[in-house]
């Protein structure tokens, strides 16, 4: 668990908020140092989701037409959301949707090497704190990719770390938004 | 050990947020999300740290088939109390809202209904002052 102990998130970067009336969509982009192939696992194979991912899933995401049960991870309340596998282009594209939200991801091959983009629509009250979550579990991917894991790190596990706090308000700053001070204060009005 | 949050299911909750505080009168208490989750509640500004009502998003079908058999059979998914149901009654109808029953004496209340606009009806009850 030293490997865990010792993380610490970098600073923001790699977001940008795509607007569109009330629709906005937050996209990430990571590269790693690992090849499509071994992402595309990471992305779509239930045992390594749960590795990294903010929700578990039943089955593979891996095939087109396949309906598979995402289950968020920590939510005060289970929430359990059945979504149905729209592409998957291996190891290029992959769409599905967790709850509400639209999760299209692409894998650019940069010789041996992954740019992996997400684009998610997301409240935009909500938006950097997804920005932060993204970048830990990225973060974490990273480090599963490369055969030095430190667990995931999703829900509260990362709400309560310095790290989330700092970079929900280094996004917030990038989008020119402003997000709710966490956790709430009594009384408060986020 | 406290009853401190009641929950109805809502089939939005931008727009639920704005029925019950716009229309309703409630304050905003909590909201926060995480991944596809929104936990969501208001409070009565009467009484800003008493019980909280939490607005859920109905995606569970179970819950969606109750919800529109309890609206059909004219049950209120939640109630709240009053000391001038009258009074309310002219202010949220002012707002917009549809009362599906005005203000009515029942049994040791006066009660009205109306349709809160994400799938519930709500009943306002006034108790009956008590003659001693």
């Amino acid at each position: 668990m030293t490997d865990r102990e010792h993380y610490a998130p970098g600073p923001a970067r790699g977001a940008q908020v795509r607007k569109d009336g009330e629709k906005w969509t937050l996209i990430l982009v990571r590269e790693l140092r690992h090849s499509p192939e071994k992402v595309w696992q990471a992305l779509t194979d239930p045992a390594q989701l749960r590795e990294w991912a903010p929700f578990e899933a039943d089955g593979s995401l891996g095939t087109a037409g396949t309906t598979v049960k995402l289950t968020t991870v920590g939510a005060p309340t289970p929430l359990v959301s059945e979504t149905t596998v729209t592409r998957a282009d291996a190891p290029k594209a992959l769409e599905y949707k967790w709850g509400g939200f639209d999760m299209r991801w692409e894998l650019e091959d940069l010789g041996g090497q992954t740019r992996l983009t997400l684009w998610t629509n997301i409240g935009h009250r909500f938006i950097s704190m997804g920005a932060a979550g993204w970048h830990i579990c990225f973060d974490v991917l990273d480090h599963l990719l490369g055969g030095t894991p430190i667990g995931r790190m999703v829900g509260p596990d990362a709400m309560k770390f310095g790290g989330w706090q700092r970079l929900n308000a280094e996004y917030a700053k990038q989008f020119g938004i402003e997000t709710i001070n966490w956790p709430p204060r009594a009384g408060q009005k986020p | 050990m406290k009853i401190k949050l009641t929950s109805v299911y809502v089939d939005d909750q931008d727009k639920a947020l704005r029925f019950y505080t716009e229309v309703l009168g409630f304050a905003k208490k909590v909201d926060f999300s995480q991944g596809p989750y929104r936990w969501l509640t208001v409070a009565s500004p009467e009484e800003p740290d008493g019980t909280e009502l939490q607005l859920a998003l109905n995606n569970n079908p179970a819950a969606k088939a109750y919800q529109q058999a309890m609206f059909q059979q004219r049950q209120p998914a939640a109630m709240f109390f009053t000391d001038d149901v009258k009074g309310d009654y002219e202010r949220i109808k002012a707002r917009g809202a549809e009362f599906t029953m005005p203000p009515t004496d029942v049994t040791a209340s006066i009660i009205a209904m109306l349709n809160d606009t994400c799938g519930n009806l709500i009943q306002l009850t006034q108790l009956a002052r008590h003659s001693l």
